[in-house]
Formats: structure tokens, sequence, C-alpha cells
């Protein structure tokens, strides 16, 4: 499995979609200036840009990298030689997706080192209200990273359901959209205002909200951005929801690819 | 111990509007180890199936099927197998010394060991020179060679390769079926598939003949080149030393060698005339 995710990473590290995505990384140039355009908290602002930068930046590897890993690898044959070594199927996809949510966090690692950079030059020149909780940061890009890595299954388990990869891509681009939302939503047909929605509509709502990946607990932007104290019980359990609900999606993805013939 | 033993495997695969289409009709066929067996079929006969089911890329319908005693359906099986598939595609990105490099700790093989074999097989298969190129720029034929090469690096039990000619210039077809002869030398087992029945008489021991998903017959090779003698080819020189080629039956040709000294010829060569492997091939499918 460790050579699988070794020649993961070999082929992340030479594809074009990577190095295209990585170029969008230029854009932590242009922060400082367009952050000092506000004239106030410049710092806040530039922190920022910054989080959500490197957000949209692990979107983009999730989405492309975790949707089109599987599907490349069946629709270019590439499954038929190396299935046809003593490689089990389960190991096969754990160690692709092993690869791919490496390859993330080392992303999420270097995207954040520049981001550091961009935040302690802003705050030389424009001194934040609030000081900056370096380490409150770092755990909001490493929280970042973990929900991109629960994407990542995600996309995983619907490439080995599928014979393209309009599923694999769209679908995660459409549980990401609703996995941001379930909690609002969960909370809003719970609540006394929803009193006029059919049971049906609160039923589907609670059934989505358990069946959806939550992504809203792993969102700690605005601790990071205001230096507000961390919730460090919620995080436990942010990161034993990210342990189970990842476990469940890859066993059922390995289930599924174990039977999956390669015609 | 046989090296792959298949027990009644049927394939069927969906077909459009519900339909059902048999591409395997309960196979049983038995592979010695030191074998080398040809299995020979028209294209869609089945043997790309066979040859996917054997190696678990394929699920199959019922029946079973073994490599070295050990049921296909477990990652294990694969462990002595060195496999080539249809038309192979590897990771792109990669270096053919890359790939191989992977493949040979796939079998667990030492670094040094891994080393020294990578470099005998990739000279072997005349891709030294374009080893530290990524494979996004090789020919069809340089891709087929390192499949082949990934096949030989760990140096196994049990070869399948599927189409192992295909895509190869003359020279690199020539090189492959010295391989397979290499190989035979060596007891090693080796079942491919193949359309070109050429490539069977030159180097298999057993063929199996397979057309719309059912084996209709294996046999010796020998056997069937033997069972097709069906004359010979004279070559007489006459008194005023003229060569002449003459086509004589099998019953008759005690008699001509009589005749031609009684007539002061002297015979030059005599070259068994049989059927070859294509005809008794055309013949088996045709029934």
């Amino acid at each position: 499995m460790v050579s699988i995710i070794r020649i993961t990473l070999k082929g992340i590290f030479r594809d074009r979609v990577f190095q295209g995505i990585m170029v969008t990384a230029c854009a932590f140039l242009l922060i400082p200036v367009v952050a000092s355009l506000s004239m106030r908290q410049v710092s806040e602002l530039s922190l920022t840009l910054s989080l959500s930068l490197i957000s949209f930046i692990l979107l983009l590897l999730a989405v492309f990298l975790g949707g089109t890993s599987l599907w490349k690898d069946i629709e270019r044959r590439y499954t038929f030689s190396v299935l046809g070594l003593p490689i089990s199927r389960q190991s096969y996809l754990i160690g692709r997706f092993g690869g791919t949510a490496l390859f993330v966090l080392l992303a999420a690692a270097v995207l954040g080192i520049a981001a550091s950079a961009v935040v302690f030059y802003t705050s030389t020149f424009y001194p934040p209200e609030r000081p900056i909780l370096w380490s409150t940061m770092t755990l909001c890009i490493l929280f970042d990273a973990l929900k991109y890595i629960l994407l990542i299954a995600v996309a995983f388990l619907l490439s080995t359901v599928s014979t393209s990869f309009f599923l694999p891509v769209f679908g995660t681009i459409a549980t990401f959209l609703a996995g941001g939302v379930t909690q609002q939503v969960y909370e809003y047909v719970n609540s006394q205002s929803a009193d006029k929605l059919s049971p049906l509509v609160r039923q589907v709502a609670t059934g989505l909200y358990y069946l959806l990946p939550n992504f809203g607990s792993f969102d700690l932007k605005v601790n990071a951005i205001y230096g507000l104290p961390l919730p460090y019980n919620g995080l436990l359990l942010t990161v034993t929801y990210f342990v189970v609900y990842t476990g469940i999606l890859l066993s059922v993805a390995a289930a599924i690819f174990a039977r999956r013939e390669m015609r | 111990m046989n090296a792959i033993e298949i027990a009644g495997l049927c394939k069927q695969f969906s077909g459009k509007r519900m339909t059902k289409v048999d591409a395997l009709k309960g196979l049983t066929l038995t592979i010695t180890a030191g074998e080398v067996f040809g299995f020979l079929g028209p294209n869609g006969a089945g043997k790309s199936t066979t040859i996917k089911l054997v190696m678990g890329l394929l699920r199959p319908t019922s029946g079973t099927a073994m490599i070295m005693g050990v049921d296909v359906s477990q990652a294990k099986s694969r462990q002595k197998v060195g496999f080539l598939p249809e038309n192979p595609a590897f990771y792109d990105y990669l270096s053919a010394e890359e790939y191989i490099a992977f493949v040979g700790s796939q079998f667990g093989m030492e670094s040094v060991l891994l080393a020294q074999r990578s470099e005998e097989v990739l000279k072997c298969l005349d891709l030294w020179e374009a080893r530290k190129r990524s494979m996004r720029g090789y020919s069809k034929g340089m891709v087929q060679r390192v499949g082949l090469a990934q096949a030989l690096v760990h140096d196994p039990d049990v070869y399948i390769l599927d189409e192992p000619m295909s895509g190869l210039d003359p020279i690199g077809r020539a090189l492959v079926k010295d391989i397979i002869l290499d190989l035979k030398k060596r007891g090693k087992c080796v079942f491919f598939s193949t359309h070109i029945t050429d490539d069977v008489e030159k180097v298999c021991d057993r063929v199996g003949v397979i057309n719309k998903g059912e084996l209709l017959v294996v046999e010796n090779v020998e056997t069937i080149l033997q069972r097709g003698v069906g004359g010979y080819s004279v070559l007489v020189m006459n008194p005023d030393g003229k060569k002449e080629e003459q086509f004589v039956d099998n019953a008759d040709l005690q008699a001509f060698i009589q005749q031609s000294s009684s007539n002061h010829q002297s015979i030059e060569q005599i070259v068994p005339r049989r059927k070859d492997m294509e005809s008794f091939f055309l013949e088996i499918v045709a029934q």
C-alpha cells in the first residue's frame, strides 16, 4: 500500500491539473495589496483572504484529484495492470486515497506557510486590534484539510459506482455545497419558526442531516480571524466524527470496488 | 502441482434491453507447470474474458479458477504470476524504470536484486536507453515491451500473457518468441492468448481453441503437426544436372525413391508437406 501511496503522490506532482491549481496560489502575493484597500482591519482581512484562498485551493484539489484519481485509472486501463499484481483491491483503493489525502495535507502545510508569511507581513505594517493566534490559525488550516480529506473520501465512493467523471466530480461539488449547510437546515427545521413545514420535509431534512457530511463543524475561520478561544471538546468530537465518517465511506467504497468488474 | 486449474468457468454479461450474453460457457482446463499453452480463438471468442477471470479482474458467474492451488479471488494467487494485459497501459507519468521498480516492490523483491533484474529485463527488451523517459512519450510497441518487462522482472513460475505479440514489429515478435522459448527451457508455465496460429506453432506444447465462449478442442501441437502430414515435397536432380521439385503422396514415397534411383536421378531434399496450425484452427472453428 505504501508504494501505491508513493506513486499516487508522484502522479499528482507531475499532473498538469495540480500544476494549474498551484499557479492559483500566486494569488497570495496580491493579498497584502487587496487587504490594504480596506483602510481598516487590514490584518484581519488579509487573514480572512488567506484562509479563504487556502480553502478554495484545497477544494479544487479535493474535487479534481479525488474525483478523477480512480476514474482515470479505470478509464485509461491502468487498473488492468496494477490489479494484476498481488494487491487486493481494498489496498489499492486505500493506497490511492491515502496518497491523495497525504497530498492535501502537504498542500495545506505549504499554503499555510505562505498564508503565515502574508499575515505576518500585513500585521507588521497594520497591527491588528486583536492578537493573531498562530496556533488557532494552524488548527483552522488543519481542520480545513480534514474537511477536504473527508470530501475526497466522498469522491472515491462516487468513483467506485461511476463509469464517467461526471458523478465523482459534480457529485462531490454537490456534497460539498450541501454539507456546508446541513447544520443550519437541521437547526431551522427543528426550530419554532419552521412549524408550518410539513412533517415529510422535516423528516427528509433530518435524514439528509444524518446522511450527508456535516462540514460546518470543521470551520474555525471565525476563531482564527478574531482570535476567539477554541472549543476543544467540540474539536475532539469533530476529529472523531471525521475518523468514523471517513472510515464508513472508505469501507463502503472498498466493498463496492472489490465487486466491480474490470471489463 | 498444476499451474492453472479452471473448472466449469462461466461468465455472463448483461447486454442491452436486459438480455444476457454468455461470454464463457463452462470452461474446464488444466495447465501443468512447465507447459507453454496457446489459447487460440478468433476475435470475441472469449480469450480475454478467460484471462481476466483467471486474473481476478472479472468475477465468474459460476465455476472456479486456481493458480498454483490458490483461488483467483485471493490477491496472493497472483504472487507467482507475471501478467501482461491486452493492449496494456501503465501510469504514463512514470518512466519504465520507475514502473518496473514499483512492480518489483509489489512482489517483495529486495532492492539489490530488483535493480539487477530491472537492468536485465530492460536491456533484453531494448528499453534501456529509454528507461528514464516518461512512458507518456512511448510508442505502442515500447509500451508492449514494458508490459513484458514488468511480467518478467520477478521471474515468476507462471506467465499469463494476453496477446503478447500485439503491437510489436517483426523484430519484437521474434524477440517475444525467443523469450517464451527460453521460459519453456527454464521450466516456466506460459499461458498466452493469440489469434495468430504461427505463434502457437512455433512455441507451444499444447493449444486450446475457443470460439463463441466454448472450448472446442485441446491438443498437443506436435500431434496436430504430425497428423497433418499430407505428403512430401521432393527435390530431385536429373542426370543432366537440372533440379526439379515434385510432390509425392505419403504412400508413394518409397516407390518414388526407387523409381528415381533407377532413372539415375539423385534426391537432393525431402520435406514433409503438412497442414499447418492455421488449417487446423480454421477447420475447428468452421465446425
